[in-house]
C-alpha cells in the first residue's frame, strides 16, 4: 500500500462536451488521467447530449492530435473505468451500438464496448455511489 | 465549501454575476479554458466579487498564450492541482 498525504476518492465525470467542437471533452479526459494518476478511482464517465458523440468508433483524428476515444479506452482497459452512454442522447445522434442497431434495422453500428449505453439511472447511481461528481460542461 | 469550475470568457458577465451571487464565503473558484481570459489584468473587474479566492488552470492559460501575463492575485495550479483543489472541496458546481 502506497502511503498518501490524501484520502483516495472515487469520482464520477459528467461529460456534456462534443469531441474537438468544445474542449470540454479533453478537459474531462486529462481530468481523469490526473486523477488515476495521483491514485484515485474514477469509476464511471457519464457521456451526456453531444458528449455521446465521444463514443464513435468511427473517430478518425489526424494521428498528430490527441484521439478522445482512444482516450477514453484506455482509461477504461487501464482503470477499469465505466463508459456510460446515455442511450436516449446517442440513439437521437446516431450512436447505436451493435444490439440496438439490428432493433432499429440499421446496417451499421458504431458503438463498441467498453462504452455501454445506459440510462440516466445510471448517471444518479453514479452521483450517488461517488465522493465526487465533476462536470464537465460544453 | 464549494469549488466553482467556469469554463467561460468574462465576455460572459451574466454567468460571472450569477456565479458571484452564489459564491459563499469558504468557496473557491478554479478558471479554465476560456475563462482564464478572466485572469488577465485588464479583466479583473470580472474578478472583483471572488475576493481573492480564485485559481487558474495553467495548462489552458498556457495554450491561450497567457501565461506570464495574468494577474499575480490569480493562483496558477496544474492539472494535478485541479484534482487536488475537488479533494479538498467536497462538492463541486460547473457553471456554463
Amino acid at each position: 500500500m502506497i502511503d498518501r498525504p490524501y484520502d483516495v476518492l472515487s469520482y464520477a465525470l459528467l461529460v456534456h462536451a462534443a469531441p474537438y467542437s468544445e474542449q470540454g471533452a479533453l478537459s474531462a479526459l486529462r481530468f481523469a488521467q490526473a486523477a488515476v494518476a495521483q491514485g484515485h478511482r474514477v469509476s464511471s464517465v457519464f457521456f451526456y447530449r453531444d458528449g455521446v458523440h465521444n463514443a464513435s468508433t468511427l473517430m478518425a483524428p489526424p494521428q498528430d492530435e490527441v484521439h478522445l476515444a482512444e482516450g477514453w479506452r484506455s482509461l477504461a482497459q487501464e482503470h477499469g473505468t465505466e463508459l456510460l452512454i446515455c442511450v436516449a442522447a446517442g440513439l437521437r445522434r446516431g450512436l447505436m451500438s451493435a444490439e440496438e442497431s439490428a432493433r432499429h434495422g440499421r446496417e451499421a453500428h458504431n458503438l463498441e464496448p467498453p462504452f455501454v449505453l445506459t440510462g440516466l439511472g445510471q448517471l444518479v447511481d453514479a452521483m450517488l455511489g461517488n465522493d465526487r461528481v465533476i462536470t464537465f460542461a460544453p | 465549501m464549494m469549488l466553482h469550475l467556469l469554463n467561460r470568457s468574462p465576455q460572459f458577465d451574466g454567468l460571472y454575476w450569477d456565479l458571484s451571487e452564489a459564491f459563499g464565503a469558504d468557496d473557491h473558484l478554479l478558471l479554465i479554458e476560456d475563462a482564464c481570459y478572466a485572469a488577465l489584468p485588464a479583466a479583473a473587474a470580472s474578478l472583483a466579487a471572488f475576493g481573492g479566492r480564485v485559481s487558474v488552470l495553467s495548462e489552458d492559460a498556457e495554450s491561450r498564450g497567457l501565461l506570464g501575463r495574468l494577474s499575480d492575485d490569480v493562483a496558477l495550479v496544474d492539472m494535478a492541482g485541479f484534482v487536488a483543489l475537488t479533494a479538498t472541496f467536497p462538492r463541486s458546481l460547473s457553471w456554463f
